[in-house]
């Protein structure tokens, strides 16, 4: 892929390899007639997303006082996280994204969650969709594993109804020992503490489950749980996108790859190939000579 | 929807969701899409804030009657520090400047609560900010919610002081049942809209100045004593009650003693000024949270 003037929209990226649906879903109600193919989970439309960080190690009152008494500016750095994306992800995709730290990939997961709006471009999606991009995200360390749940599931978005019915379910994947379930969560483990929080994103039937390093959770045990929930959410047709520094759950979880490199998709592919190419340019530090002229 | 714009749309079953996310417009996102997801989400917003007092209060031995002890004890010691300023009181007077003094302070430091809280709402959220999508203002929501929840019991605890008091001097004015306490829920969520318009602007704050919050504590000591509640609204003639109502909370406190302690029907001039306040407070909350929520994210 090579850069293109503004004027031009990015390349297309379809990612699987079956054939476009030429059905068309409407996102009624909204102004544009906005129109998406049914076998599409998610559709990114030459996204970039810049923002502008205070690099100021001391955000204070009194530093932005005295600035104003010199007449000096809040020194501020623009960050161009992502750069004029444009991918499309069918239903039942399994996703890796790969690339050094900085390269995007969690601003494009949260911007696929709705977390950061787009500079430029556009995101449309079509289903549910779960995050799983930290662990324990809404929990709190005094209350319960059982109250945590809770919390945790009416962050993500459920209702009180929906969670309190899975409580019991969620509990059992995490397989906490007995007891601990009604235990503070701060006497927990960073494994038995990962193993709720996972259980509680995989307990909502996403139809689109990001998740950001999380199957690192727990032993080697839970591990094997998780892969086996993912193979599962996948068989049900679930669309799953992975970023994570762990190649070998990528080559063997994920059905596609892309290579993330500074804001930009590098490589798309079969997840083996991405893998290797990836760690060439790890160990060698040059990109692949097709892709130098990005 | 977080702060993306975001709509959606059903159709058929099983329904397909469709939300599009887009650049804010003049960075704002559309109200009415960021409204209706607030008011879906509330349970959220609600259970966050009954959570959070469950924790701190979990291995309090006195647990919740905290609620009630902390403006007690506060509210106790700001009348001894009034009557030792004055010399003494009569027996009287000093029923009704104490029964002032509380209803002031629950009042005072309901406002407080919703206004540092909320001011500490974004901030302390970092992590759900970062990996969740929802509207930002339910996390200051959740915490006037919260205030609320502490506020509340402090009523029948004003009502059992002046009820004992009355026990011992009868002859004092201040009414227990009375019909112009039919004003007080509509002063109380004068109040709380007002400090809720505030606490957006102060979360926004304290995203790009970490020391807002703490300049907060100095600030609203400051705000307590240039607001009717250790002193009475009639203490101010002329020009000078331009001092009531440039101050935010300032008509609705005054109004809180005319119902409370003098058993009347608030001014024409407070009720105007509560409904500005409550406007102003609210549209410029509204319009400068929802103008930042996007730097959110990358700021926190």
């Amino acid at each position: 892929m090579t850069s293109t003037p503004e004027s031009i929209k990015s390349e297309v990226i379809r990612l699987g390899k079956s054939k476009p649906s030429t059905t068309m879903l409407d996102a009624k109600g909204y102004n544009g007639n906005i129109l998406l193919p049914d076998d599409l989970a998610i559709r990114i439309e030459d996204l970039s997303i810049t923002y502008k960080i205070n690099v100021d190690t001391k955000k204070t009152l009194k530093n932005a006082v005295m600035r104003a008494s010199k007449g000096e500016k809040v020194r501020m750095r623009t960050v161009e996280a992502v750069k004029r994306v444009s991918l499309d992800i069918p239903h039942g995709s399994v996703v890796g994204i790969v690339g050094a730290n900085g390269a995007g990939k969690s601003t494009l997961m949260r911007s696929i969650a709705g977390i950061m709006p787009p500079t430029t471009g556009r995101i449309i999606v079509n289903g549910k969709i779960s995050t799983l991009l930290a662990l324990g995200v809404g929990f709190n360390p005094s209350l319960s594993g059982r109250d945590n749940i809770i919390l945790g599931g009416l962050a993500a978005g459920l209702t009180r109804d929906e969670i309190e019915s899975k409580t019991d379910e969620i509990a059992a994947f995490a397989d906490l020992p007995d007891g601990f379930i009604d235990m503070p969560v701060r006497t927990y483990s960073s494994g038995m503490y990962g193993r709720v929080a996972f259980a509680v994103s995989v307990s909502m039937t996403p139809d689109i489950l990001l998740l950001d390093e999380a199957l690192s959770a727990g032993d080697a045990a839970f591990k094997e749980k998780s892969f086996l929930r993912m193979r599962e959410l996948v068989q049900e047709a679930r669309t799953i996108v992975i970023v994570s520094h762990a190649l070998a759950t990528i080559s063997d979880l994920c059905d596609t790859a892309i290579w993330m490199h500074k804001g930009q998709i590098l490589a798309h592919g079969e997840p083996g190939k991405i893998v290797e190419e990836y760690l060439k340019f790890l160990e060698v530090g040059t990109l692949p000579s097709n892709l130098e002229d990005m | 929807m977080g702060s993306a714009e975001r709509k959606s749309a059903r159709s058929g079953a099983p329904a397909p969701l469709i939300q599009v996310f887009e650049p804010h417009k003049a960075q704002t996102p559309p109200l009415i899409p960021y409204f209706k997801e607030f008011w879906e989400r509330r349970a959220f917003a609600l259970e966050l804030a009954r959570f959070a007092d469950k924790a701190e209060y979990l291995e309090s031995k006195l647990g919740k009657a905290w609620l009630v002890l902390n403006p007690l004890f506060l509210s106790l010691v700001y009348f001894l520090l009034v009557t030792v300023l004055r010399g003494g009181a009569n027996k009287n007077t000093g029923l009704s400047t104490l029964a002032h003094i509380l209803i002031g302070i629950f009042m005072f430091y309901f406002a407080q609560n919703i206004i540092s809280d909320g001011a500490q709402s974004i901030t302390a959220g970092g992590r759900l900010i970062l990996n969740q999508a929802f509207p930002r203002a339910l996390l200051p929501f959740s915490s006037s919610v919260r205030a609320f929840g502490q506020f509340w019991p402090t009523i029948p605890t004003y009502f059992a002081v002046v009820l004992i008091g009355k026990i011992f001097y009868p002859k004092t004015h201040i009414p227990l049942a009375d019909w112009n306490y039919l004003w007080a829920p509509l002063i109380i969520a004068a109040l709380a809209v007002t400090a809720f318009g505030l606490s957006l602007i102060f979360a926004v704050m304290n995203v790009y100045f970490r020391d807002t919050s703490k300049l907060l504590t100095y600030t609203t000591r400051i705000w307590l004593y240039g607001s009717p509640v250790l002193w009475k609204p009639e203490m101010l003639h002329g020009w000078h009650r331009i001092f009531i109502f440039i101050n935010p909370l300032g008509p609705t406190l005054a109004a809180t003693y005319h119902v409370w302690i003098d058993g009347v029907r608030p001014s024409n001039a407070e009720f105007v000024g509560m409904g500005v306040w409550v406007i102003l407070a609210m549209a410029l909350g509204t319009y400068f949270f929802t103008s930042r929520e996007r730097d959110f994210a990358v700021r926190i």
